[in-house]
Order: structure tokens, then C-alpha cells, then sequence
């Protein structure tokens, strides 16, 4: 797609500027507006606030659909941060697709494997120490022979199993999205006035399409979070 | 594709990226705590507590409410059953008062009729009183005018003397 990745090394380690770039707006973005919807707490909501508290109300109920209300705690609030966040990711790419010298330098950091796989592994890890923070580590390794010892294999490969799954497949639904954008775009830049309305168009009706995607994606990965996390703290 | 875009151009995993993530997204996590979830969520709890005390309270002064309106309802029929009872009485005495007074008036009427009666009864004997002695002296005068002239001296002396007589012992 949009040419090299912009690498560089730092410390041993290989990073991608495209990444560190758009994920720095990102989180920009994600503390900007939520800093700006809370600025004027009152106890008579008004504004930004009800949004804020309508948005806080719809992960906390993704939260306590999955688990007993007793074990909700810091869950919430990481399941709002992580929403938030992958809700922008998703967006931000629909709006900026900046490429500067045969080189991507902003898109959507979660059409990125590497990223959408971090926070894959994020989860997951999360969800192992909640785990055995829940139940000790005896307990923690009961739950791999459950419902019976002959299932230990076919516990752990499910475990790789959400890790993988759990961040490729926001990974596919996003970069496809982009992908597809991109095409759409060049195709209406093809042939100039012939192409350039019907591109317009569908262009316009896939960004449209792509926004619910998003959404959708964002919802999905926060519900399947607070799936893996529940399922590992509550028998 | 996928492979490219793992791997990139130079062949490398770019890992770096996944520190970048985790890190700057524990750090987004603590700035969003510290400046939007935690004031909001402590409004939301604190809202919570207030609509939950109002809605006792609401409930604690609809009570008191009704409380008030039966007391009400109760105060309103002890009313009605008193106005009833002022008329009522008002009508007895009235009625106990008509009736004395017609009475009253009857026993008047019935005092002046005898009266009347009485004063008509009087004014009638003395009228016939009256008449009587009237018609005694005409019929003296009558009588001593034609007597005058057929009596004489002596005759007159005699019915005089028997006048007398007969007054004395009418007297007696």
C-alpha cells in the first residue's frame, strides 16, 4: 500500500513512525476531548457532560454485562480508556491519510498488526494476572485442565487463540477499510472528470460504512476484553 | 501483505511500537483518570446518592402528606357534622320559638277578645242600665204629665206619700 514504513531505530529496538506519529495525535485527541468534556462537573448535567456520562454509562454496561458487579472495579475504567481510544483509532484514519514522500506518516494506527496485536496483548496479559491475582496462581493454572485434564491443550491454544484473533481481527477490518479507500481514490483520480464523481460517491459511501465498522470494531474489542477478563476471574 | 506490513521494508519487527503503545497508553490511562473519570464518576456516584435521598424523601413527605389530608378529611367531616348540628338546632329553636310565639300571640288574642267581649258586655248592660232609667223617667214624666193634669191636690199628696213608700221599701 502507501510505500516503505517510515523505521528508525532506537535503543536496539525498530519503530514505525507512521505509528508513533498518528498514535501521538491519537492520544492527543483522546485526552483533549475528554479533558474538554469534564472541565464543568456539575450535579445537574449539561452538555459535554451528559455525553461524557453517556459514553462512561455504555462501556461500564459492556463491563457489568460480562461480569458480577462486585468484580467490575478498575475494569470499567480500562474498558472506557481502551474504547475511547480504539474509537478514535478506527476514526482518525477515515479523515487522515497522510502519505509524504512515498511514505505513510498519518492512518489509523490499529490498520497496523503490530499496534492492534499490542493491544491484543495487553488484554490478554491484563486478563492472566487478573486471574491469578483473583484466584492465586493455584487456582490460575486449574482453570488450563478445566473441565478436564485432557482439554490442557486445547486450553492454551485457545488462549493464543483470543490473543491472535482478538487483535487481527481489528486489524483486518480496519486496514481492509483503508485499503479500500485508498483504491476507491485512486480510481476517481484515474480517468479525471469521468471517474472523479461516481469516485466521490463511493467514496463517500464506504467512509460512511467504514465509521459503523469502526464503531462496531472498537464495541467488539472492548466486549471481548471484558469476555477473556471475566472468564478468568469468575468461575 | 500481511508479512510486508509486519515486517516492513527493512525486514524488521518493528517491537518498538509495541512498548511506545503500552507505555504512552498507561500514561493516557493516569491522565484520564486523574482529569475525567475520576471527577465524573465521583459526581455520578454523588448524583446517584442524591436521587436516592430524595427519593426517601419523597417518599417521607408523601406520607406526611397524606397523614395531613386524612387528618383533614377527618377535621372537614367533624365540621360538616357540627354545621349540621347548629341547624338542626337552630331549627328546634325556631321552631320551639314560632310555637311560643304563636301562642303567646293566641293567648293575647284570646285575652283582648275577652275583653272586648267584657267591655262590650258592660257598655251593653249600661246602655241598657241607661236605656231603663230613661225610659223610667219619660214614662214618670209621661205619667206625671198626664196625671198632672187629671190629679188634684190632695190625690197628689196621696200617690206622693206612696211613692215614698214604695222607695222606702224598695230601699229596705
Amino acid at each position: 500500500m502507501g510505500g516503505d514504513a517510515l523505521t528508525f531505530k532506537l535503543f536496539g529496538l525498530t519503530f514505525n513512525a507512521t505509528n508513533i506519529i498518528s498514535g501521538l495525535v491519537i492520544y492527543a485527541i483522546v485526552f483533549f476531548v475528554l479533558f474538554g468534556m469534564s472541565r464543568k462537573i456539575q450535579m445537574k448535567p449539561t452538555g459535554a457532560q451528559n455525553v461524557l456520562e453517556w459514553l462512561i454509562d455504555f462501556t461500564n454496561g459492556i463491563v457489568r454485562s460480562q461480569m458480577p458487579a462486585e468484580e467490575t472495579g478498575h475494569y470499567s475504567f480500562f474498558a472506557f480508556v481502551l474504547f475511547v481510544f480504539i474509537f478514535f483509532a478506527n476514526q482518525f484514519g477515515l479523515i487522515f491519510n497522510l502519505s509524504w514522500n512515498n511514505a505513510e506518516v498519518l492512518r489509523s494506527p490499529t490498520a497496523d498488526p503490530v499496534v492492534t496485536l499490542t493491544f491484543s496483548l495487553m488484554v490478554i496479559t491484563l486478563a492472566h494476572f487478573a486471574g491469578i491475582a483473583h484466584k492465586g496462581f493455584g487456582g490460575y493454572l486449574k482453570g488450563y485442565v478445566k473441565p478436564f485434564a485432557l482439554m490442557l491443550p486445547v486450553n492454551i491454544i485457545e488462549e493464543l487463540a483470543n490473543f491472535l484473533t482478538l487483535g487481527l481481527r481489528i486489524f483486518g477490518n480496519i486496514f481492509a477499510g483503508e485499503l479500500l479507500l485508498k483504491l476507491v481514490a485512486g480510481v476517481a483520480f484515474s480517468h479525471g472528470a469521468l471517474t472523479i464523481v461516481p469516485g466521490f460517491l463511493l467514496e463517500l459511501l464506504w467512509q460512511g460504512f467504514s465509521v459503523f465498522i469502526g464503531s462496531i470494531q472498537a464495541y467488539v474489542f472492548v466486549t471481548l476484553t471484558t469476555v477473556y477478563i471475566s472468564r478468568k476471574v469468575s468461575e | 501483505m500481511f508479512v510486508n506490513s509486519v515486517l516492513a521494508e527493512s525486514n524488521s519487527l518493528y517491537i518498538g511500537d509495541l512498548v511506545f503503545y503500552i507505555v504512552t497508553f498507561i500514561i493516557l490511562m493516569l491522565l484520564v483518570k486523574h482529569f475525567a473519570w475520576k471527577p465524573i464518576t465521583d459526581m455520578m456516584k454523588k448524583r446517584a446518592d442524591k436521587i436516592a435521598n430524595d427519593i426517601d424523601n419523597a417518599a417521607k413527605s408523601r406520607e406526611s402528606a397524606e397523614k395531613m389530608a386524612a387528618q383533614r378529611q377527618a377535621e372537614l367531616k367533624n365540621s360538616q357534622q357540627e354545621a349540621a348540628d347548629i341547624v338542626n338546632n337552630a331549627k328546634k329553636s325556631g321552631e320551639t320559638q314560632r310555637a311560643q310565639i304563636i301562642e303567646s300571640a293566641q293567648n293575647d288574642a284570646q285575652a283582648l277578645k275577652q275583653r272586648a267581649q267584657q267591655d262590650a258586655e258592660q257598655a251593653r248592660r249600661d246602655a241598657l242600665n241607661g236605656a231603663k232609667d230613661d225610659v223610667a223617667n219619660l214614662s214618670i214624666e209621661i205619667a206625671s204629665k198626664l196625671i198632672h193634669k187629671e190629679l188634684n191636690e190632695a190625690d197628689q199628696k196621696e200617690l206622693i206619700d206612696s211613692y215614698i213608700e214604695g222607695l222606702v221599701d224598695h230601699e229596705s
